[in-house]
């Protein structure tokens, strides 16, 4: 469904990816591994429009999207919850999911989605008419997950959802993330926490220093040597 | 009773009434000048609030584009002889177009960067005024006619205060349904976080085009009304000063609301007319805008939400402390935001 292949990326001189080449096939959940400054986020603003790869190719259901600006990629359906949340602190928690609703033609529907989102998190449900800034982490990552979710994404690209957070709230973040991906939508998981994120996903990458090191099931992944020592904690 | 909860209903009786008090009362003319000066600055502070309040730029040369308001509006009347709202729109609109130049220059730089970059483009702007004398006169400055509308000429202060009241009000409902939109919302959405709102698909070209170029017709529009209030105009009135007192007017009066800009308008121009009237304060020199600096200051302090929201900040205060006192801790902190 969404191609990567032979991508290079550069900050000025950086040269931050080296020829990524992975796939995100239609339905499944796919997790990219990595340490900090792997590279990880950046994957994600190539895919998404927000840094043009100097080459490789970026297609999505067959058709090349790498020239796209990044509007015109959430209007694709490739939408992201970004690193660290980022969420509009001084919008309440209705609004911040109306500007995820921002490039949706099917205003009918909308309210419809409003539903779906708080059936996932009935907390935003209670919070609605709150400013989005007074929302504790977790209710921000799930704001930022809702807020994506709002946009109605075919893709939706998740970067590090579980930072910061304490385990029993990360612990429920990947249930939800997983009835989401039941539901159809297929998810693109960014994380260090490799442990939760193999246990939900159907397959995964290693990423160092801009090149993708380690591929495979995320069950085979588990189970791999070098994966165990450099991620999992060595046991 | 419905429609009074209306806000574009409320606006407009406001403006009605507060437009005919010149009529009822006896105010002597330099008074009547103030209140239609407040009037101008608070168009100004309109489009210097989308920009700065809702979509998060700065900019530090907006004085630039009221001056060329001012200019564009004597030389169309004058040597061009353009009915008079013909010129008013286009000494809106042609500045706007320099706005859009301004936001391409903001899509690469942003905040302290952007703050120098708009400066310099202040700074240059108002060098031209000294040197184009063809269009400017230079320091001698420029004369405009009294506004002519349909034949009727305005000469009276308080027929000109309800022109320039109608025409506030119209530039206030023009931004308060364009920012209540989908507008709005993606401009405060860039404003909180520009990675975000471009991940939800919110085009920051478009929006920072908008938003300054919004703000440049507002800030031409005054110096057209400007221009044929005062009837005379020279590039010293364009500088630094009247950029800083634009920000101190929104920053005072509250970023991201629409009353808040009119009420720092009327606050930056009404307080050094109070001052000038203390004898022992008007012998200090530039006292006003020392005063106006600590203003600034005492409100980012004390009500960083600006004067329009200072009855909102102290309900919240008060709401907390009983909140805390009847259940610690629990329940989350009310909605600081006042809409408007
Ligand atoms: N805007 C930028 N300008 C210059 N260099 C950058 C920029 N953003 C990232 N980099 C560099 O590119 C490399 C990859 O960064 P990236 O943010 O993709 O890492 P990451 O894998 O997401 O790390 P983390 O887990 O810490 O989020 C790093 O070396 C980083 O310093
Ligand atoms: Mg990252």
């Amino acid at each position: 469904m969404l191609n990567l292949e032979g991508v290079h990326a550069y900050y000025g001189y950086i040269h931050a990816l080296k020829g990524v080449s992975l796939k995100v096939e239609e339905g499944s959940i796919v997790t990219l591994l990595g340490a900090n400054g792997a590279g990880k986020t950046t994957i994600l603003k190539v895919i998404s429009g927000v840094l043009k790869a100097s080459s490789g190719s970026v297609t999505f259901l067959d058709h090349d999207i790498s020239k796209l600006a990044p509007e015109k990629v959430v209007s694709e359906g490739i939408v992201q919850a970004p690193e660290g949340r980022q969420i509009f602190p001084e919008l309440t928690v209705i609004e911040n999911l109306q500007v995820g609703a921002y490039t949706r033609r099917d205003k009918k529907n909308i309210k419809s989605s409003y539903q779906i989102v708080f059936d996932y998190f009935p907390i935003l449900k209670e919070r609605q008419d709150q400013l989005a800034g007074t929302l504790s982490g977790g209710e921000q990552q799930m704001l930022a997950i809702g807020r994506a979710l709002m946009a109605k994404p075919k893709v939706l690209l998740l970067d590090e959802p579980s930072l910061g957070l304490a385990p029993l709230i990360v612990k429920d973040i990947f249930k939800i993330i997983q009835e989401i991906n039941a539901q159809g939508t297929t998810v693109f998981l960014v994380e260090q926490n490799a442990n939760q994120a193999l246990a939900i996903s159907d397959y995964a990458y290693v990423l160092e220093t801009g090149k993708i090191t380690v591929e495979g099931k995320a069950s085979e992944i588990k189970e791999d040597p070098k994966v165990l020592q450099a991620y999992l904690g060595g046991h | 009773m419905n429609l009074l909860k209306n806000k574009a209903v409320q606006y407009t009786i406001l403006a009605f009434v507060v437009a005919l008090i010149p009529l009822l009362l006896d105010i002597n003319r330099s008074t009547l000048t103030l209140w239609n000066m407040v009037i101008i600055y608070a168009i100004i502070a309109i489009g210097f609030n989308i920009l700065l309040g809702y979509a998060g730029q700065i900019s530090l040369g907006h004085a630039a584009f009221m001056g060329l308001g001012a200019y564009i509006a004597a030389n169309l009347t004058g040597n061009l002889e353009l009915p008079f709202l013909l010129s008013l729109v286009l000494s809106g609109l042609i500045p706007m177009v320099i706005g859009l130049i301004l936001g391409l220059v903001a899509l690469r730089l942003e905040g302290h960067y952007l703050a120098i970059a708009t400066l310099g483009f202040g700074v240059a702007i108002q060098q031209v005024f000294k040197e184009w004398t063809a269009f400017t006169n230079g320091f001698s400055g420029v004369r405009a006619d009294n506004p002519v509308i349909f034949g009727l000429e305005i000469s009276e202060r308080e027929h000109y205060f309800i022109l320039g009241m109608i025409i506030l009000l119209l530039l206030v409902l023009f931004a308060h349904y364009l920012l209540k939109s989908k507008t709005g919302r993606a401009l405060l959405a860039m404003r909180d976080s520009e990675h975000a709102a471009q991940a939800m698909g919110v085009s920051l070209f478009k929006y920072k085009l908008i938003a300054f170029a919004a703000s440049a017709f507002y800030a031409g529009i005054a110096g057209g009304l400007f221009m044929h209030l005062i009837r005379f105009t020279e590039p010293n009135a364009w500088g630094i000063t009247l950029s800083l007192n634009l920000l101190a007017m929104v920053v005072i009066g509250g970023l991201a609301t629409i009353g808040g800009s009119i009420i720092g308008a009327g606050f930056i121009v009404m307080v050094p007319e109070f001052i000038k009237d203390i004898e022992f304060l008007a012998s200090i020199k530039s006292f006003a805008t020392i005063f106006t600096g600590f203003a600034m200051i005492f409100v980012i302090m004390f009500f960083p939400h600006g004067i329009a929201r200072i009855g909102t900040q102290i309900k919240i205060a008060l709401l907390n402390r009983r909140n805390s006192r009847v259940d610690k801790g629990k329940g989350g902190a009310p909605n600081g935001r006042s809409k408007g």
